[in-house]
């Protein structure tokens, strides 16, 4: 297992070298760190899926002593390892360049990494090759359409929804998006390795 | 005789092709060769040995154990080898094996450079750059390394230059010299396997025509030349399928004693190649 999870940066190895500058331009641009912390997470684990779609890859890991289940379980934490190894190096750099963030960013940056990511990765195993992209493009779109609209009809509903959240303590606010998220991400592991098992090669 | 391979009644259907009620064994310490025409469902079969594809019905028992409860002790002992690059083509064979070697647990670092040296395999150039020989040298070094009992290849000889072709059978034929090891591979290169293969395994529109040792099926089937005045509804009885031209007809037997009762020394009978026998059983199908 660790061995599959070694494998991403064995693979990125080069693209790695582009890791730095691509954070360190989020970096000067001033961008808020909660953005820049969820760039930086997406970076190693979208790449790693996006080698992983080709059906090649599949064959060689499926014909090599792994189970399926053990490959998805690989990708799911491999994806948090290297989240926590670019969280790491993206806080370290903040650091260096004198940028403040809090923990707060980190956390929030991290829900919202494992957010997409539980949400994003089971499409991997439901899509043909080569549609991923135009499907993340058009649900993208979508929220960009869409969700300004909902959001809207929320307003009047908001100070309702902000006095419930001031309300709550911060601890019991992070542990909830935490949990929820945590939860959110198991259940996307379930489904992945459900619908990998069955697909064809 | 142990089976390594073992498929029971296995079906699978696919988009526009499908397998159904596969019957095939593979015998332990032989080499099988595995026929067929394009389409004929040799990498399907091939996909079902090596649980990339899990078979509708029926079972497939690889060293007689069962891939839902042992699926990566069987993968362990298996080498595997398929046609075209399955590897991440931007990467070189240093971090390939950076990759595949931590998977087995018989992996040995002495052999692989072995077949590096053997081959004369770049180590520092990305994979997408070998010539397709070049490839397949190195498909079978990172096969060869982990000492598998039961190599599997499909169409391994397939876009080889002759010079190499020859130098994979000699190997294979050293390979077999231990004889706790199989060699099961697919080619459409009949005479590869009239060199090499102890059983030779027919595949047509995904149904199993024979699983033979060669010299049965060299005795068993053979080529008979004769006029046509000879064949009537009742002489055409022994032959698979016949072909006739002005100068007389050309017809597949595997009944070589009823042949010779039948027309004694009118015609002539001779050895079928492999070529002759799978030219002619495509020929039949065709019609039925």
């Amino acid at each position: 297992m660790i061995n599959l999870i070694k494998r991403d940066a064995i693979i990125q190895k080069n693209q790695l070298l582009i890791f730095i500058p691509f954070i360190l331009f989020f970096v000067f641009m001033d961008t808020h760190p909660v953005i820049i912390f969820l760039v930086a997470s997406i970076f190693i684990p979208f790449n790693a899926f996006a080698y992983d779609e080709q059906a090649e890859t599949n064959i060689l890991l499926n014909s090599l002593p792994y189970t399926r289940k053990e490959i998805i379980a690989a990708r799911y934490l491999g994806a948090l390892v290297y989240m926590l190894l670019s969280v790491a190096l993206t806080a370290i750099t903040l650091l260096i360049f004198n940028k403040p963030f809090t923990m707060e960013q980190i956390g929030f940056g991290i829900s919202m990494f494992v957010l997409f990511a539980a949400c994003s990765f089971p499409l991997f195993n439901i899509l043909k090759q080569g549609y991923i992209s135009l499907v993340l493009l058009i649900s993208f779109l979508f929220l960009v359409g869409i969700v300004p609209k909902w959001v809207d009809k929320l307003l009047p509903h908001i100070p309702t929804i902000i006095n419930f959240i001031t309300n709550l303590s911060n601890l019991v606010l992070y542990g909830s998006v935490l949990l929820f998220t945590l939860i959110l991400y198991i259940v996307s592991w379930m489904l992945s390795t459900y619908l990998y098992q069955r697909k064809t090669f | 005789m142990e089976n390594v391979i073992e498929l029971n009644n296995v079906s699978k259907r696919l988009k526009g092709f499908s397998i159904e009620g596969l019957n095939m064994h593979v015998k332990k310490g032989f080499i099988t060769g595995f026929i067929g025409e394009n389409g004929a469902g040799k990498t399907t079969t091939i996909k079902l040995i090596m649980n990339l594809l899990k078979p509708d019905q029926g079972e497939v028992k690889v060293f007689g154990l069962d891939y839902k409860t042992n699926e990566k002790e069987i993968k362990e002992r298996i080498g595997f080898v398929y046609d075209g690059n399955i590897f991440f083509e931007g990467l070189n064979l240093k971090d390939i094996r950076r990759i595949i070697a931590p998977a087995y647990k018989r992996w040995d670092d002495q052999l692989f450079y072995h077949y590096i040296d053997k081959f004369e395999l770049p180590l520092h150039k990305a994979i997408k750059t070998f010539s397709k020989g070049m490839q397949m040298k190195a498909s079978l070094s990172l096969a060869l390394s982990h000492h598998p009992e039961l190599i599997i290849m499909d169409e391994p000889t397939a876009g080889l230059d002759p010079v190499f072709r020859q130098e994979l059978l000699k190997l294979l034929q050293e390979l077999i010299v231990d004889e706790n090891r199989t060699i099961f591979f697919s080619t459409h290169i009949t005479t590869d396997l009239e060199k090499i293969a102890d059983y030779i395994a027919f595949m047509q529109r995904g149904r199993l025509l024979f699983n033979q040792s060669k010299e049965e099926l060299m005795d068993h089937y053979a080529v008979v030349k004769g006029d046509i005045s000879l064949l009537d509804r009742d002489t055409e009885k022994p032959f698979i399928r016949i072909e006739r031209t002005s100068a007389g007809f050309t017809a597949l037997t595997n009944n070589i004693s009823e042949v010779e009762q039948m027309f004694e020394d009118e015609v002539l009978i001779e050895k079928a190649t492999l070529e002759e026998i799978m030219y002619y059983s495509k020929k039949e199908k065709q019609y039925d």
